[in-house]
């Protein structure tokens, strides 16, 4: 009988706690395995970003919208070669839009450019007959299939929507006709989003406020977004309105500012859940090697190395991290990928747009959880291959 | 019944499983009492000092100040209404602030995210008696020069003392102070000159809000009714206490659900941490307990021994959890706010309902893990027991 056999049959000496320990190793590390889900959500959005794709809003404040005839002079914008550096541009605002009576229900409105708005976002899934009808209908709107499900929406419905920002004209409320329900073709696509007019929009403010849009966003020929925006905001240096132009990629880390308390946050407690399943492992081992002295003694008296000892009590913690870790990342599959994933990518799609386990958060959790049992194990491990074997045998004669 | 003192010298026998159940259920108590902490921090940033007397208006519909516009003729309506408290001049106490966000670069993160600036007029500083000028001094009123919130100054690029923020070219914010505004918003912002803020927002002529102090709490419902119901304004008006309660509202429901939802996953590991302790436990002590049934003791006695046992085990976890996050009262944490779209920072808040629900929460960790093992010994024969 080898020692690593050994190991695993003293693992199975104690059937109750054997199982808990189990147990208590699977439950921690699919909370570990949904935790670090949370966070590679957001390194998943950024490997989905697309390099020939960039967005321009003001340098100062997303509050403070860009005048609408930038869109026609990004469309001229041209590269050294002498070409445009863009293919297509669209633009939108931010509406605000809130459904009345269920006010606490967000979701994106955007006021757009309905004529280039699905060129230019291409994810997009939606009939030609639909998006022809939202371009030829000014009070047409198009909304996506979740946003549509939570609220009961069909087409030909009209949805009376108000707005945080703009009062609705004439004391008269915002109402659209749902023109079309698009679906997405790429998970990295925000979703839960109302899309209308702008033009709607443009026509029912005051003077001074009109002809100015929220961002705009431009598509190039090949991956040259991140060139095309430093051209785009040196063209527009010297205006009134300085511009700051990123690619997706370069969008979305700007966002993690944003929510990087709360990054921080899921890595601390991460790493809190880790000490947790090491102390029970600790435990159990420590249970182990205690309940063995006599026996780890008299493999010592023998002539068994204080390594083999040490060996010995370290396998039988790496055999339990191993196979309770397999038996919760299984369940952290299920529990993600057919629970709280789904609802996560419903309910939270602006957060979430895509919550699903992913191989390198998985390996990673096994990894470390092993390492964690093994680090766990070293106080057992090295007080059992340091005991004095006519003390131990003495004690428990 | 057994005497406590048993089962707290049991516990002190097994010193190293105690250990490290205690340790573990301190973790669990402790990620429990700092986030209630948290969400309690988020509550009082903002709405300290905020007051019934001291009216707040918005344009109807914005829910916040950012998103409000509101014309000069509003404002004049609203300062001239019935109700309104006059200083020694004559003149209404009032704030009319313009309040943006801005853009920068965050220290210690890749991203940008959001700071509120207010643009404030020279009745700002009277309304609050709480805000102060702590280091540097008071901006002069009608330049580029600007004051920094203590919370706040630090954790942005040019966002501190003697920094500097661009909001047009070639026009940078100075700023010359820092402002101490105990438990106010102004902890988390920068409070630049309200018509310096117009003209690089192209706000000339708009404000954001407007408070207006009363002459007592009593004329709140007259000045509601009266402004609410005129056609012409379209605002709404709230008592300044429950409208910056209403502002971090949002945070703190969503620091409590993430908090509680992490404390629940969390103390299943614990609990089966404790119950694999108790577990062993009463494998060592067969003997024992057949000794106490043979005594005399209930079955029920011994049941009841052992969920004490237990519940002590864990509640020693929840004392050191506790007395861990009592230490976090010291840290602040910057959030964003989803009603500013901007940056608010605070910190843990203890209060001593939250330290009684997590003590309460760490002995109920017990009370679950401790209830098959109390359970089995509570089915121990005492014969078998003794003959083994």
């Amino acid at each position: 009988m080898t020692l690593t056999r050994l190991a695993l049959r003293n693992a199975l000496r104690n059937k109750a706690r054997f199982f808990m320990t189990l147990a208590g190793i699977a439950v921690t590390i699919m909370t570990f395995l949904t935790l670090e889900t949370a966070l590679g959500s957001w390194d998943h959005a950024l490997k989905l970003a697309r390099r020939d794709r960039l967005v321009t809003r003001h340098k100062v404040s997303f509050i403070l919208p860009l005048p609408k005839r930038y869109v026609d002079e990004i469309r001229a914008v041209a590269g050294t070669d002498g070409q445009p550096m863009v293919t297509h541009a669209t633009f939108a605002s931010w509406f605000g839009g809130r459904v009345p009576g269920r006010e606490r229900e967000f979701f994106a409105t955007y006021a757009v450019d309905a004529a280039t708005y699905a060129d230019v976002h291409d994810e997009m899934a939606i009939e030609t007959d639909a998006l022809d009808a939202f371009k030829a209908d000014r009070r047409a709107a198009l909304v996506d299939e979740l946003l549509a499900a939570q609220f009961g929406w069909k087409i030909g419905d009209t949805v009376t929507l108000e707005s945080t920002i703009y009062p609705a004209p004439d004391g008269a409320p915002w109402t659209f006709t749902i023109a079309g329900i698009y679906g997405v073709k790429s998970q990295g696509f925000a979703r839960q989003t109302l899309l209308f007019h702008w033009e709607l929009l443009n026509e029912a403010l005051p003077p001074a406020e009109k002809d100015k849009v929220g961002w705009i966003v431009s598509r190039t020929n090949g991956d040259k977004a991140a060139e095309a925006a430093t051209a785009l905001d040196a063209f527009f240096e010297d205006r009134d309105s300085q511009t700051l132009s990123q690619d997706e990629r370069a969008w979305s880390t700007g966002f993690i500012g944003m929510i990087s308390a709360v990054l921080d946050v899921i890595g601390v407690l991460a790493a809190v859940i880790l000490v947790i399943m090491a102390l029970i492992l600790a435990n159990t081992m420590g249970m182990n090697v205690r309940e063995r002295t006599s026996e780890l003694a008299t493999m010592k008296a023998v002539g068994f190395s204080p390594r083999h000892i040490a060996y010995l009590v370290l396998a039988e913690a790496a055999a339990l991290a191993a196979v309770g870790s397999a038996l919760g990342l299984v369940a952290g599959l299920f529990f993600i990928d057919f629970g709280l994933g789904g609802f996560f990518e419903r309910q939270l799609s602006n957060f979430f747009p895509f919550f699903r386990v992913e191989l390198g958060p998985a390996l990673f959790a096994f990894a470390v959880s092993v390492a964690a049992a093994l680090a766990a194990a070293a106080i057992p491990a090295i007080s059992a291959s340091r005991l004095d074997v006519t003390e131990a045998l003495r004690r428990v004669a | 019944m057994i005497p406590i003192s048993y089962n707290l010298r049991s516990l002190g026998v097994r010193k190293l499983t105690s250990t490290f159940t205690i340790l573990g259920v301190a973790l669990v108590t402790l990620v429990f009492a700092a986030s209630l902490m948290l969400a309690r921090g988020a509550d009082r940033a903002i709405s300290t000092n905020g007051r019934d007397d001291v009216v707040v208006i918005v344009r109807k519909g914005s829910d916040a100040e950012l998103p409000s516009v509101l014309g000069a003729d509003t404002v004049q309506a609203a300062l001239a209404s019935p109700g309104v408290r006059r200083d020694e001049a004559g003149d209404p106490i009032r704030a009319a602030e313009v309040v943006v966000v801005v853009a920068l670069p965050k220290k210690g993160s890749v991203g940008v995210s959001n700071v509120t600036i207010r643009g404030v007029d020279r009745g700002s500083y009277a309304l609050r008696p709480s805000v102060r000028v702590v280091e540097g001094r008071a901006p002069t009123p009608g330049t580029d020069e600007a004051a920094i919130g203590r919370r706040i100054r630090g954790r942005f690029q040019g966002l501190d003392l003697g920094g500097t923020i661009e909001l047009r070219k070639n026009r940078p914010l100075k700023i010359v102070g820092v402002l101490d505004g105990a438990g106010d918003s102004a902890d988390s912002e920068l409070w630049a000159d309200r018509d310096t803020l117009r003209g690089a927002f192209g706000r000339e002529g708009t404000v954001s809000s407007v408070r207006v102090a009363l002459t007592s709490e009593a004329e709140f419902d007259g000045l509601k009714t009266a402004l609410e119901t005129d056609k012409r304004f379209m605002v709404s008006v709230e008592r300044e206490r429950a409208f910056l309660e209403r502002q971090s509202e949002g945070l703190g429901l969503f620091l409590r659900v993430m908090g509680m939802v992490v404390a629940v996953m969390f103390s299943v590991g614990a609990m089966i941490g404790a119950t694999i302790t108790m577990h062993g436990a009463i494998a060592h002590r067969m003997r024992e307990i057949g000794t106490l049934r043979a005594l005399g003791f209930s079955r029920g006695a011994i049941l009841a021994g052992f969920l004490i046992e237990a519940t002590l085990l864990t509640f020693a976890g929840g004392i050191v959890g506790a007395l861990l996050s009592l230490s976090l009262s010291f840290v602040e944490v910057s959030m964003v706010n989803q009603a500013s779209w901007s940056e608010l920072v605070f910190s843990f808040s203890p209060t001593p309902g939250i330290v009684i629900a997590a003590l309460v929460f760490a002995a109920g960790m017990g009370l679950c893990g401790g209830f098959l093992p109390a359970v089995r010994a509570s089915r121990i024969s005492p014969l078998a027991a003794l003959r083994s």
